[in-house]
């Protein structure tokens, strides 16, 4: 009997619970989620019309990220309901204070790893390999391994972020090396120093990777996969060459959020199967949600790992060590 | 101008208020152990900034750079402006034009436009020539110094070009006509005496560009940093990517020594130039600028200047619209003419964000470009007519934060904002922006308040003139080939400014250089061309519009009649 009760209760209130929540939410009329991901809108789009809540996206560069978010938040102005960045940015945040639990239910199927805590929900992996142009790389050529990249006829033809200073770069290459996609330390280092020789070209960070490789004026870049699908039909195609590697991403709730209620709903919204197959289909990105993949040929059968996230400091460490060997004349 | 010893103090306090505040953040920021916020002194930011191994690498490149670029753009608008102000060589209006349409283009468009052209392994220019001369090697490899120099430098020209274009057409031929009576021949006449009666003006572009380019980072990334070529702004760009937490103390630690060279400048400018008098050359009612004819010479003259106009200029810009009909970055080819489409086009005319940044930049551009060049008459009148001390502390302060390297006075201003109610609004972009780019006003103003004597107000006064009138009457007349420069340059850089933006828009204060680099961030530059076409037309209609009413004006009130 009791049973029944607990149960009939449930039926009757939780909805009513959801209902209210969404009531209030609306009344609020916005969550504001400043984001490094870009190219979401559609999301956002998706959100307004599906929950009569408006979703803002407010773009923040990696760079300036931690510099915006705490001055906002050591002002009492910190306007963002939802915060979504790479990992260790929001373990920083936790740390200080501006972000706070929430579990949401749209994370049921997700990895435990995922979910190490109430606060940060990891939702995707920023994963990095190699793209080509299939116009001019011949398939016998494509590199199957990584470290296929040393191979003489590959010099002054490859594009990749500074690996002395872009952050991401320094993670996957040191992440290639724990991961233990190669024999032995050796072997990593024999990989690096290859690279190192084969003259890559260097850009600021990912996103102006693929454009040298779409005009031909270079033939690979250490990039992202992503790019097939927000830069087609250009002729890019990625390197099945193991492992991928890459940042996680993680989204949280503001503990000062404007819009508290809102940025639940986006919250649940976000990490629903509905959004991640929009961020999957429409940005190419790769996300936890269980069964969904981005559209790109191979991906579903790839193993992606999420690389352990390194402190600043040894960042920096590995930064100066990248740079000897990169910059060596 | 009214009472000379209360305006000096009254300005000191707007321009400082202004340009001092962001500045103070990171001078408080580069000595504070914590992140924003002045918590507990220390002096390590500034010992690790400055013991760096690599620092005397990249300073002396940064001198090369600057230094370089400053060389070619002078030396390309005193060309310019000769052939225009001076000589009757035809189609003069289009060279005006032509000289000031980098200042409208998007400096990281106009930088992919020329890595298209000129990369060592398939750029446009290069293979046509190596194809043309039968080379193994390409003609020029755009990711060197020399090419840094090449862009930053036309990118700088419309800076130099709208200084030394006014002096030069306020410039007394008498006293070129005194030194051919003399029997000095034309070259001499220009070595010794055009030159020199311009030094105020071409030292004052000197700077500017020197001072631009230190905080430029455009050019520095996409042509140096594939070169591996680091400058200053590049190399604080490493100090703040390095890691998460940027470390924005060290940056502006580094910063500091960007603002002390530019403080040093623009004492050097002054001491130069401290004898005012001598460069005066509007000082009594004979004076006219003359026009010299260019006979036999005029239209190979002409050709040369078209030459130089079309591969510096207008190659640019067409690869830029060539790049915003195709749906991915491809060299020329049949099947990149077959793929060809308005779509960017279309997609960038239905997207409200795109036109809601249209719409806040031309309102910024606008009221911003007015209130600044206002302002900029009153500091020029105290910088020029007044030279105390204190004057010599208020052309300092209008450069603190122009002279910073972008990323980090963005920040300054954010630390500053966030501390007003004026956060997040579209006003915290129009003082910023006002803030910043002061020296685009002070600049030409100055150099035009230079060549006009003093003995023309004492006249007017003299006739019985209020200081009002003789302002209205003798001043401003003379003022608006300045006024107009000072007006272009602000109207321009604010329609794409893009360093203050991109740290305090917010949702509803987009501006069209925040929705390029959004397009830029995410690879579409089809539509991120099509936008900066859209941009480059927007400002030459202004542009336009503006000489026609400046010219309208000097017509209609020249002090001579």
């Amino acid at each position: 009997m009791k049973k029944w009760v607990v149960l009939l209760l449930s039926v009757v209130l939780v909805p009513s619970a959801f209902a209210s929540d969404l009531a209030l939410a609306k009344k609020e009329g916005k969550a504001n989620f400043y984001a490094n991901i870009t190219a979401v809108e559609p999301i956002m789009q998706a959100f307004t019309s599906a929950k009569g809540v408006e979703g803002v996206y407010v773009r923040v560069s990696t760079a300036k990220y931690l510099a915006t978010v705490l001055t906002e938040f050591e002002a009492g102005k910190l306007q963002a309901d939802l915060l979504q960045g790479p990992l260790p940015i929001l373990e920083m945040l936790k740390g200080k204070g501006v972000l706070t639990p929430y579990r949401s239910p749209s994370a049921a199927g997700y990895p435990a790893w995922a979910r190490k805590d109430d606060t940060i929900m990891q939702f995707g992996i920023e994963y990095v390999a190699v793209i080509y142009n299939k116009d001019l790389v011949k398939p016998k050529d494509v590199p199957t391994r990584y470290m296929d990249l040393t191979n003489p006829k590959w010099r002054d033809k490859i594009v990749m972020p500074d690996p002395s200073s872009h952050a991401t770069t320094i993670t996957w290459l040191v992440g290639l090396k724990e991961a233990k996609v190669f024999p032995s330390d050796k072997a990593w280092m024999d990989f690096v120093e290859g690279l190192a020789a084969n003259r890559p070209m260097f850009v600021k960070s990912f996103s102006p990777t693929p454009g040298p490789v779409e005009s031909g004026e270079k033939l690979l870049a250490i990039s992202m996969p992503k790019y097939i699908i927000t830069h087609a039909p250009a002729p890019l195609d990625w390197a099945r060459t193991g492992t991928l590697l890459g940042t996680p991403r993680g989204v949280a709730i503001a503990a000062k959020a404007p819009h508290p209620n809102a940025a639940r709903l986006f919250m649940d919204y976000w990490l629903s199967k509905d959004a991640m197959k929009l961020l999957a289909d429409k940005v190419g990105e790769y996300v936890l949600a269980p069964g969904v993949y981005p559209p790109i040929d191979g991906i579903a059968k790839a193993k992606v790992v999420p690389i352990r996230e390194l402190s600043d400091a040894e960042i920096r460490s590995w930064g100066e060590k990248f740079k000897k060997i990169f910059f060596a004349r | 101008m009214g009472n000379k010893s209360a305006l000096t103090p009254i300005l000191i306090v707007i321009v400082g208020f202004l340009t001092i505040s962001p500045v103070l953040m990171l001078i408080f920021g580069s000595f504070s152990e914590g992140f924003g916020t002045f918590s507990g002194f220390t002096l390590s930011k500034y010992v690790e900034a400055y013991t760096d191994p690599e620092l005397s690498a990249v300073l002396l490149n940064t001198l090369v750079f600057t230094l370089g670029s400053a060389a070619v753009a002078t030396a390309l608008a005193l060309f310019l402006s000769y052939m225009y102000t001076r000589t009757n060589i035809p189609f003069k209006f289009f060279f005006g034009v032509i000289s000031i349409i980098p200042m409208m283009i998007p400096h990281i468009l106009f930088s992919i436009s020329w890595v298209l052209l000129l990369n060592p392994s398939n750029g446009i220019l290069n293979r046509y020539l190596m194809e043309l001369f039968e080379l193994k090697k390409a003609f020029f490899d755009i990711y060197s110094l020399p090419g840094m120099i090449l862009v930053e430098g036309l990118l700088d020209l419309p800076v130099s070009y709208l200084i030394i274009a006014p002096a030069m057409s306020a410039f007394d031929v008498s006293l070129e006509e005194s030194s051919r009576v003399c029997g000095a021949g034309t070259l001499r006449t220009f070595t010794r005496v055009t030159l020199p009666v311009l030094r105020p003006a071409i030292l004052a572009s000197v700077i500017l560009v020197v001072v631009r380019c230190l905080a430029s980072f455009s050019v520095p990334s996409v042509i140096g940093m594939p070169g591996r070529i680091y400058v200053l702004a590049t190399h604080i760009y490493r100090i703040i990517s390095t890691g998460f937490s940027a470390d924005y103390g060290k940056a502006a630690a580094v910063g500091m020594s960007a603002l002390a060279a530019a403080i040093l400048l623009i004492y050097l400018y002054r001491y130069l130039t401290s004898e005012s008098d001598r460069y005066v050359t509007i000082s009594s009612r004979g004076f006219k600028p003359a026009i010299i004819d260019l006979k036999g010479s005029k239209y190979p003259l002409l050709g040369f200047v078209g030459l130089i106009s079309f591969v510096l200029i207008v190659l640019p810009v067409l690869v830029l619209f060539y790049t915003s009909m195709l749906p991915y970055v491809m060299v020329p080819s049949a099947k990149a003419f077959s793929l060809m489409s308005w779509r960017n086009w279309l997609e960038v005319l239905e997207d409200p964000i795109s036109l809601l940044a249209l719409k806040n930049s031309v309102m910024l551009g606008l009221v911003g470009a007015t209130l600044g060049v206002i302002l900029s008459i009153f500091v020029s009148y105290v910088i020029v007519k007044v030279r105390t001390r204190a004057a010599g502390v208020l052309e300092s302060l209008s450069f603190l934060s122009f002279s910073f390297p972008g990323m980090v006075i963005g920040i300054g201003f954010m630390w500053f904002f966030v501390r007003t109610p004026l956060y997040a609004t579209i006003w915290a972009l129009l003082i910023g922006y006002i803030a910043v780019y002061l020296p685009y006003g002070i600049r030409p103003l100055s150099s035009a308040f230079v060549q006009i004597h003093s003995h023309l107000e004492e006249s007017s006064k003299v006739c019985g003139a209020s200081s009002f009138t003789t302002m209205r009457r003798i001043v401003i007349p003379l003022l608006i080939p300045g006024i107009l420069s000072g007006w272009i340059l602000m109207a321009s850089i604010f329609m794409r400014e893009l360093t203050v933006s991109v740290v305090l828009s917010r949702p509803g204060s987009e501006v069209l250089a925040v929705q390029i680099l959004r397009f830029s961030e995410d690879g579409l530059w089809g539509r991120l061309s099509a936008l900066g076409i859209i941009m480059i037309l927007i400002s030459s209609a202004l542009v336009t519009a503006a000489s026609f009413l400046g010219k309208t004006l000097a017509k209609g009130r020249s002090p001579a009649e």
